[in-house]
């Protein structure tokens, strides 16, 4: 018996508004990060359930599961500028809050 | 690369030569990019970076004229067109990347030991629009897009020394990184309502389940994000006003073309019901743009939200190409015709400024171009041409970018949304004049220095810039029968 693809579709929805939620609502950057991943792997989730879902003759659809390690590949990339963005703002403000860009903006 | 892994056989298929020929743009960009790199770590060979970025970035202006000339259709199995329009866009660009480079020439000081590194990662990000303007499905997009936009986060944190740097950096980063979420997920959604992630295929099956529509909502919003409308045009000014002056021409004209080439293309997945709350984005994004540049003293700024109003501008010919013109190919002409325009108008006018800044931080202030017209009235007449083209005025290209734009709305039956967007057109005047009167009718301020009007490359830039300006403003026939 498997998982069938709504609940999936459903699990990466949540997972997806976790991801949103946390970005929209913490503070510190490195959280933000950890919730823009969130985000990515639920679109991970459902790629792979569209994969399984639109199989023909047993064999799962290869576009979503060669999407999803793109997305994997990406992510980590993302991953690795942000935090070398992050550490530059450490490096001139001894903290990783968001609050902390406040420079530009209508004066 | 779809088409090739779904073979069940997944032998490999050899490279036809539309592949050869549509791709040789791209390939010559990567060709640049390797050997930049290489020139940078052998021992002897600095310079020959320069070289590498230059003839890679001619060469594949070169390969785009062929391309226009004989368009190859569907390449790559079907993941990439090299059709007319991706051809066009590809020169855009080009030039886009060979302005910025022209005018980071002398620009940065403590970060010059670096400069190769932003001379290789900006033609990652020529490479990345490239792909994403021809991209045929949603993979080869996604592929684009993050090879365009992850050089231009770091780029945009290039002077890491000054705090608006890498604030802009950041805050540039964190909502690309949003935005490439919301994109993912809708396309996620999208192929499981529909199997397929080709732009041909989800033409063929449609979008009318639910679930696909909030995919393609998701996706829009991305993209809304990245060609800055309303409401989600709200980091441009901080971003433009805070990254490196270079970067921001590249990121003004470059990245607003790819996602709007893209958006162009995609334009057929919206329902036709979005035509209205489009045309309302459009209004207020141009709102928007015009009104907060009406009150900036700073220059980037000013000129970030007018880049806000100049992409209201152009989402009213999505709204007309999603309407439907009668004239089919009307819509994807205007908004090419108005980008080129504006690409070499905004990166004169943004780069003018990246060439004054060099003689002092302050020149990115309004007020210290008082008097420039009877100091240095070459600059002056210039940035003039730029402002009077980004208003709209006639001889210009501006006025030819809008006109289309406009006709090709009225013939869509969008009259209230016309009027509305040129009555905002001329309110943008107000700040554009502002600037010219700035320069040519006040008085020098007292103790400040001219600046210094010795800088080759931007000089050489600056005469590209309007020379164009002014071509596509005095022979559109001749632009329009030999690109368009």
């Amino acid at each position: 018996m498997s998982v069938p693809t709504e609940h999936l579709v459903i699990l990466a929805g949540i997972l997806f508004s976790i991801g949103v939620a946390g970005f929209c609502l913490r503070r510190n950057l490195i959280v933000m990060l950890m919730s823009v991943e969130l985000m990515l792997n639920a679109a991970n989730l459902t790629f792979l359930a569209g994969s399984r879902a639109h199989s023909a003759g047993g064999e799962p659809m290869l576009e979503g599961a060669v999407f999803a390690i793109f997305v994997i590949v990406v992510a980590a990339v993302e991953a690795s500028v942000g935090l070398a963005l992050v550490i530059a703002l450490y490096r001139r403000q001894q903290t990783v809050s968001v609050d902390s860009l406040n420079q530009l903006g209508d004066a | 690369m779809m088409a090739l892994l779904n073979n069940s056989a997944m032998e490999f298929q050899a490279l036809t030569s539309a592949d050869w020929n549509g791709g040789a743009p791209m390939l010559c960009v990567t060709a640049g990019i390797i050997l930049a790199l290489l020139a940078e770590v052998l021992p002897g060979f600095k310079p020959a970076r320069h070289v590498a970025f230059l003839a890679s970035l001619c060469a594949a202006v070169l390969f785009e004229m062929r391309i226009l000339g004989a368009p190859q259709g569907t390449i790559f199995q079907g993941t990439f067109s090299a059709d007319r329009a991706s051809a066009l866009w590809g020169i855009l660009f080009c030039f886009s990347g060979l302005l910025a480079w022209l005018y980071s020439r002398r620009y940065y000081k403590e970060e010059k030991p670096f400069l190769a590194e932003h001379d290789i990662l900006m033609l990652c990000s020529v490479l990345g629009m490239m792909l994403m303007a021809g991209a045929e499905d949603l993979l080869t997009f996604f592929v684009g897009l993050e090879l365009l936009s992850v050089p231009l986060y770091s780029l945009a944190c290039f002077r890491r020394v000054r705090m608006e740097s890498v604030e802009a950096g950041l805050r540039y980063f964190l909502l690309g990184a949003f935005a490439a979420g919301l994109f993912l997920f809708g396309t996620a959604l999208m192929y499981v309502a529909t199997g397929t992630i080709s732009l041909a295929g989800l033409r063929e099956t449609g979008l009318d389940s639910s679930l696909s529509l909030l995919g393609v909502a998701l996706m829009a919003s991305a993209l809304f994000f990245k060609v800055s409308v309303f409401p989600f045009q709200f980091w441009v000014p901080d971003v433009y006003q805070g990254s490196p002056t270079p970067v921001t021409v590249f990121m003004a004209t470059g990245t607003k073309a790819a996602a709007f080439a893209f958006l162009m293309k995609v334009v057929f997945l919206l329902p036709a019901s979005a035509a209205g709350i489009l045309s309302i984005m459009a209004i207020a994004t141009m709102a928007i743009g015009n009104l907060g540049a009406l009150i900036q003293e700073d220059l980037k700024r000013m000129l970030g939200y007018s880049s806000v109003a100049h992409a209201g501008t152009l989402l009213l010919v999505v709204t007309s190409s999603l309407i439907g013109d009668p004239q089919a190919g009307a819509p994807l002409q205007a908004a090419l015709y108005y980008m080129a325009a504006y690409v070499f108008t905004a990166a004169g006018a943004f780069g003018m400024i990246a060439m004054l800044e060099g003689s002092g931080e302050h020149f990115t202030k309004l007020e210290s171009l008082r008097g420039l017209g009877t100091r240095r009235p070459l600059l002056a007449g210039a940035l003039s041409i730029f402002m009077l083209s980004l208003g709209g005025f006639p001889a210009t290209g501006g006025f030819f970018g809008k006109y289309f734009v406009f006709t090709s709305t009225l013939r869509a039956d969008m009259t209230v949304v016309s009027v509305l967007g040129v009555l905002l057109s001329v309110v943008a005047l107000g700040y554009y004049l502002r600037v010219i009167m700035t320069m040519w009718m006040r008085p020098p301020v007292e103790g400040q220095a001219a600046p210094s009007a010795y800088r080759p490359a931007a000089n050489f830039a600056t005469g590209l810039c309007v020379f164009f300006v002014l071509a596509l403003g005095f022979a559109p026939g001749w632009f329009l029968e030999r690109f368009f």
